[in-house]
């Protein structure tokens, strides 16, 4: 890989993953560096530790080996490194939109309660959703559930977003629409994502680095995207990857028995 | 449509209830006296109130059912948040709770008198009593079933222990809180009149004292009558508050299972 000199923004050493419950090694040693400004995608057969390793990155799970945020070793959740779940149910439903991402800003340490509505308002602007402000949790839709998620990881103004499968419950429509609107978004603002898909079309619309992992969660390929963004099943190289991709994790699930 | 129909039907029961009262009455199969007539317990519901101060008595009974309630609500609360914090606390306190759960309020009269001597020390204890376990139980619950995902979002955005107590599993498990209150104000309000009768005019206030002041006097339209106000507080509680916080909170949220 030939990366111009930046510091990671992540750099993950050796980092090894066991459930207290089970023999089974999930992440055997796993080396990963990701950079700012990186939109990193990473694909993989259901079962191989895409969420573990996410979750290891957030803070949930206790790990070996070493994982540093911003050059700080990652012990517990942090606001350097926000994440995105699968599940609708990630806002709290007793808050309205606004407030649910004015109370993540107060709980981060933001004191003032204008500049916390000003930045929450502006957010939400963004992701389109500003109407909705004053409304509960349970009267958005899945995918309106999913931007106000992201409005409030990007409010927070997280180093890193993490997203674990964000569209994956959503119908193929809207999850059309939220890639694009996740991409645009992406090109405004500087942030860094990492992204957990199964999903090749979205992988490779998407990242501009996509890491597929193998069964047993190790790293079996590392890539670098080139294709211009807005990437269509019409762009030049898109079938050749795809195929590539497709290639790498039929080999995983033929491997199974 | 279908609501209209079961409250019609639930006011008809009624009116068939006081005709079918009345006319056992007019059969004069037990002295009058022993058997009022609906005409005379609503005449001795509204004596009771303009000249033998029911009122009153009414009021100093909610008082104390109210600070009891009021204290069983904060030492749950405070409790049972120790134990989300404490596993050895936690331990401890089950224990507690399925123990002195057990114990019927009445039982616990004698002890209350030798203690706080006859009078509103021992039956707002009583009224504790009555609240401060079921209570327990439910806040347990509740906090036991919120959901992992509101625990995680509210560490990703730096929430310390004690506020993800108060912004996390307080409003999360809210409904279960309720439905304990709810057992709770039930339990405590009988306990309260039930002490209040064995009391029987020691203290000389409060409906448990005047139901029995009422039977000294052979006077059964008023014991009816006080009844009446017993069901009608009740009521009043349910339908006035309970629903009204219920309307304005949970439901709201979309958070009634
Ligand atoms: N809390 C847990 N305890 C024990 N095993 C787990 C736990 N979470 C996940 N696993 C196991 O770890 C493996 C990887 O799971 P996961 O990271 O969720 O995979 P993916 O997200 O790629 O589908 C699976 O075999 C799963 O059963
Ligand atoms: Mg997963």
């Amino acid at each position: 890989m030939t990366e111009e000199k930046k510091t990671p923004i992540l750099r993950i050493r050796s980092l090894t993953k066991q459930y207290d419950n089970s023999q089974r090694v999930i992440l055997p040693r796993i080396d990963l560096d990701v950079y700012p400004e990186d939109f990193l995608c990473i694909l993989g057969p259901s079962g191989c530790g895409k969420s573990t390793l996410i979750r290891c990155i957030a803070g949930f799970e206790d790990y070996e080996g070493t994982i540093e945020s911003n050059g700080r070793i990652v012990k517990k959740p942090g606001t350097d490194r926000i994440m995105v779940f699968q599940d609708f149910n990630q806002l709290f439903p007793w808050k309205t939109v606004v407030n649910n991402i004015t109370y993540a800003l107060k709980a981060s340490g933001m004191a003032d309660k204008k500049a916390r509505i000003a930045k929450a308002e502006k957010y939400l602007k963004k992701v389109n959703l500003f109407d909705y402000k004053d409304y509960y949790p349970h009267q958005l839709s899945g995918g309106m559930k999913q931007r106000v998620a992201i409005a409030r990881g990007m409010a927070l103004g997280s180093s890193i977003i993490l997203m674990d499968e964000p569209f994956a419950a959503l119908d193929a429509m809207t999850r059309n629409r939220m890639q694009s609107e996740l991409l645009h978004i992406k090109e405004k603002e500087s942030m860094t994502v990492v992204f957990i898909t199964h999903n090749i079309q979205e992988a490779i619309s998407l990242g501009n680095r996509i890491m597929v992992m193998s069964r047993n969660g190790e790293v079996k390929e590392h890539l670098y995207n080139t294709l211009e963004k807005p990437v269509t099943p019409a762009t030049p190289g898109y079938g050749a990857l795809w195929k590539h991709l497709n290639d790498l994790l039929t080999e995983e699930r033929a491997d199974d028995k | 449509m279908k609501k209209n129909i079961r409250l019609i039907a639930q006011i008809l029961f009624v009116i068939a209830f006081l005709i079918l009262w009345q006319i056992l009455y007019s059969l004069q199969i037990w002295p009058p006296l022993l058997f009022p007539s609906p005409g005379m317990i609503a005449e001795a519901f509204v004596k009771a109130f303009t000249s033998k101060g029911l009122g009153p008595m009414i009021l100093h009974s909610l008082r104390l059912l109210l600070i009891g309630l009021l204290l069983g609500v904060s030492v749950a609360l405070l409790l049972s948040a120790l134990s989300a914090i404490n596993e050895v606390f936690a331990a401890i306190y089950n224990m507690i709770v399925s123990m002195f759960d057990l114990i019927p309020g009445i039982a616990l009269i004698p002890v209350a008198i030798l203690w706080l001597g006859i009078g509103d020390g021992a039956i707002i204890f009583m009224v504790f009593h009555s609240v401060v376990w079921p209570m327990s139980r439910s806040i347990i619950n509740g906090f036991n079933s919120v959901p992992n995902i509101y625990l995680e979002v509210g560490q990703n955005i730096g929430l310390n222990r004690i506020r993800l107590i108060l912004g996390v599993f307080i409003p999360a498990a809210l409904p279960h809180i309720f439905s304990g209150l709810k057992v709770g104000w039930a339990r405590a309000w009988r306990g309260l009149i039930s002490a209040e009768m064995v009391f029987g005019g020691g203290t000389a206030l409060g409906i448990g004292y005047y139901i029995t002041d009422r039977r000294t006097n052979l006077d059964v339209a008023g014991i009816f009558a006080t009844i009446i106000a017993i069901i009608l507080i009740g009521l009043v509680v349910e339908y006035g508050i309970f629903m009204v916080i219920e309307k304005n909170t949970f439901s709201k949220w979309g958070m009634t299972r």
